[in-house]
């Protein structure tokens, strides 16, 4: 299993946490957004970084309650055409103004590795005979038609503040990890 | 016309060797079938029943010369001499070759043309009035906001892999020939008292097995906040449209579960959360694609021109032609000319190498070498001088481009059907040929007037028989193939969907059957009333009468 890197974010290692398991002291785990809503204090107290494992039939609503409990986030795509984890990665940052690590799971595949990175994901998992692929990929676009919640500006905006052209500065500003965003 | 500058050279450019790299993974096996289709999709190559088709964009239907030499050269070296222009603004080339994709995009980039988002379950290629900018019955040319959303849904990075792919139309006329309620998402470009530029919306049009007409959302939305609500309606749509039954994907089944007044307040939710972020692009771009657009300089001419009255008096065939395909323009002295893809006899929607290339040729002699696709998959020569209709005709006539019947019963919509089409149930093409020559008297056609009618292969509905004066559908009965004959749609400002009139026929039997509603609508019509007209005033019964002999 490879790991891209889309923001140079730092990962988080985690346990994906089983039904009825504990974290252990200090321990990263990622678990499914209904167990993390009815966990009380004093998982939270013992758990390290605590993940939530978001599947695509998520409404994005139910985010609400449990942006403020966690360190992470996991979109889990059950099939790379489902569209509905590009969303919910939006929602993460633009409705709850959410900073910590979005990975992306499940079979998506390189060619989809910055519409991944703009839609506000940090991580992706692959296989290893991927990882080149997802990396010539992010490699491929020079500048986007749409302001993104990676914190890239559109060629429209970039037209009438550049003078046209796609500056060295502003093709890479897209891996920052620093991003503007707006407050929800 | 829009130019591409260097951003958009760019990201053409881009787009090719980024295919180029996908069709070699393919090759290899490091993608496979499955991860393939979507992407090629994406990029407009379809499997067809013989070979891939590509499916090429005309965006708004706004084509140069240059780029029409660029498709008939594209016809001559990949595909067989020919291609096929079709019912959303694009063109189809029928056999080119999987390897031959990547340099039949690079070549199309070169001219400022692309494949991108014509198929998939993505935003498609944005369509609009043939006429636009160029008729006299149009509050603003809408291409510039085609332009603006074609930007903006370009490789969307939340919206590629909607539930299913997403059709918005736009027009600026008044005369609705854009089909507009008939999209996912319908725009009408309206004045307010204030002299600004807005939309009305509407959601929830389309066809295919659940044909229904877009709902109105908004009477009048301000051109700065177009893409933020877009943006809006597409989210809500991307989260909460259907997955589990590609027939219940699209933004029609939606809005028609949860009502088009939910949809509403949860689209306008959304938008004021997101109408403050630069989605929307500064008032400078509006501006600069704008002046792409500017009218062409046209000295005001004479619209008498006493060469065109005479020829028109003594050959009655230029005389339809001058009426039916030649239609008025804002300034004096000009007109649009309809070249009719659909000479009797033939296939409705293509054109030969040659042929394109004539086009081509007089678009730089006659009409600002501008040319215009049309969703009735004809072309048209906008901002042409009436003085020099003589001599344009006889130069399309010679090479079979001349047919008068842009309007007419002949000028029929029909989808590629079984001779093309994988998911085919019949022929359309053949249909479309039946009824032209049963119908090839010019004279009759003439008395019979505008009738549209639309020919679907199956419930896919790609010849738009739901809204056709007269449709006609293919269905499978037991094996063979089978025509419903349907009556009364538009997809026009009235727009209605067309009800079936009775039981299948066989391919024979449908053309005998519009053949007997014509003659009905004939024997019945009040004075100057056109066939849709008579129809609806009428009701279906006495054409049922008249097709099944029931009582
Ligand atoms: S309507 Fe059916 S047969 Fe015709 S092109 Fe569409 S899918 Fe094919």
């Amino acid at each position: 299993m490879a790991l891209i890197n889309l923001t140079s974010i730092q990962p988080t290692g985690y346990t994906v946490l089983d039904d009825g398991a504990v974290p252990g002291e200090g321990e990263n785990v990622a678990i499914g957004v209904d167990r993390l809503l009815h966990e009380g204090d004093a998982f939270f107290a013992t758990a390290g970084s605590v993940g939530v494992i978001i599947d695509t039939e998520t409404p994005f609503a139910k985010l609400t309650q449990i942006v403020e409990k966690i360190g992470f986030a996991i979109v889990d795509f059950p099939a790379f055409a489902d569209g509905r984890g590009f969303s919910l990665a939006v929602r993460l940052r633009k409705d709850f103004g959410f900073k910590g690590e979005i990975r992306a799971t499940g079979p998506v595949i390189p060619d989809q590795a910055l519409f991944l990175l703009r839609a506000g994901f940090d991580t992706v998992e692959t296989t290893d005979a991927r990882k080149p692929a997802f990396e010539a990929a992010l490699e491929r676009f020079p500048a986007f038609y749409q302001t993104d919640f990676g914190g890239q500006l559109s060629v429209a905006h970039a037209r009438h503040t550049q003078g046209g052209q796609i500056t060295e500065e502003q093709r890479l500003s897209r891996k920052a990890p620093e991003r503007q965003r707006e407050a929800s | 016309m829009y130019a591409y500058d260097t951003y958009d050279h760019a990201m053409v450019n881009a787009r090719v060797a980024e295919f180029r790299d996908q069709v070699e993974r393919r090759v290899k096996g490091e993608l496979t079938e499955d991860e393939f289709k979507p992407l090629r999709l994406m990029n407009g190559l379809y499997l067809q029943l013989h070979a891939y088709m590509l499916r090429v964009a005309i965006p708004y239907g706004t084509l140069s010369a240059n780029q029409m030499r660029t498709l008939a050269h594209i016809a001559r070296k990949y595909d067989k001499g020919y291609s096929h222009f079709t019912t959303r603004q694009n063109v189809q080339f029928n056999w080119p070759k999987l390897s031959e994709t990547p340099d039949i995009l690079q070549e199309l980039a070169d001219v400022e043309m692309h494949a991108i988002q014509t198929s998939g379950n993505c935003i498609r290629n944005v369509t609009t009035d043939q006429f636009a900018g160029a008729t006299a019955d149009e509050v603003a040319d809408p291409r510039p906001y085609a332009e603006l959303i074609r930007q903006w849904s370009t490789f969307h990075p939340e919206f590629s892999f909607l539930p299913r792919k997403f059709k918005i139309a736009i027009t600026g006329a008044k005369q609705d020939r854009a089909a507009v309620k008939w999209h996912d998402i319908g725009l009408v470009v309206k004045e307010n008292a204030a002299g600004d530029i807005g939309f009305e919306v509407l959601a929830g049009g389309g066809m295919g097995r659940t044909p229904l007409i877009a709902k109105p959302m908004r009477d009048f939305l301000p051109v700065e906040d177009l893409l933020s609500y877009l943006e809006a309606m597409l989210r809500v749509y991307n989260e909460q449209g259907r997955r589990d039954n590609k027939y219940k994907a699209r933004i029609k089944i939606l809005v028609d579960a949860m009502g088009i007044e939910e949809y509403t307040r949860q689209v306008e939710a959304e938008w004021e959360k997101i109408r403050h972020i630069p989605i929307d692009v500064p008032a400078a771009e509006v501006a600069r694609i704008k002046s792409f657009f500017a009218p062409p300089p046209l000295a005001v001419l004479a619209d008498e021109v006493p060469d065109v009255d005479d020829l028109a008096q003594k050959n009655f065939i230029f005389k339809s032609w001058l009426a039916n395909n030649t239609g008025s323009h804002k300034v004096p002295g000009y007109v649009n000319v309809t070249i009719s893809l659909k000479p009797h006899g033939g296939i409705p929607g293509d054109a030969s190498d040659e042929q394109m290339d004539l086009v081509a040729d007089l678009a730089d002699s006659y009409s600002q070498s501008e040319i215009r696709v049309s969703h009735e998959q004809n072309l048209i020569l906008p901002h042409v001088a009436r003085r020099d209709l003589p001599a344009l005709w006889s130069k399309l006539d010679a090479a079979g481009l001349g047919s008068p019947n842009a309007g007419l019963l002949t000028d029929i919509i029909a989808c590629p059907g079984l001779d093309y089409c994988a998911l085919a149930n019949t022929r359309s093409i053949p249909i479309a040929q039946s009824i032209t020559e049963r119908f090839d008297d010019l004279k009759r056609l003439m008395d019979i007037g505008p009738l549209k009618i639309k020919i679907s292969g199956c419930i896919n509905s790609c010849g738009h028989h739901h809204a056709g004066h007269i449709g006609i559908l293919g269905v499978d009965r037991k094996g063979t193939e089978n025509y419903q004959l349907l009556l009364g749609g538009s997809g026009a400002e009235d727009a209605s969907k067309a009800e079936i009139l009775g039981p299948g026929l066989d391919e024979h039997g449908i053309v005998d059957a519009i053949e007997k509603v014509v003659a009905v609508y004939l024997g019945e019509r009040e004075d100057g009333e056109e066939f849709l007209s008579a129809y609806r005033r009428l009701g279906a019964d006495i054409f049922k009468e008249a097709v099944y002999g029931t009582h």
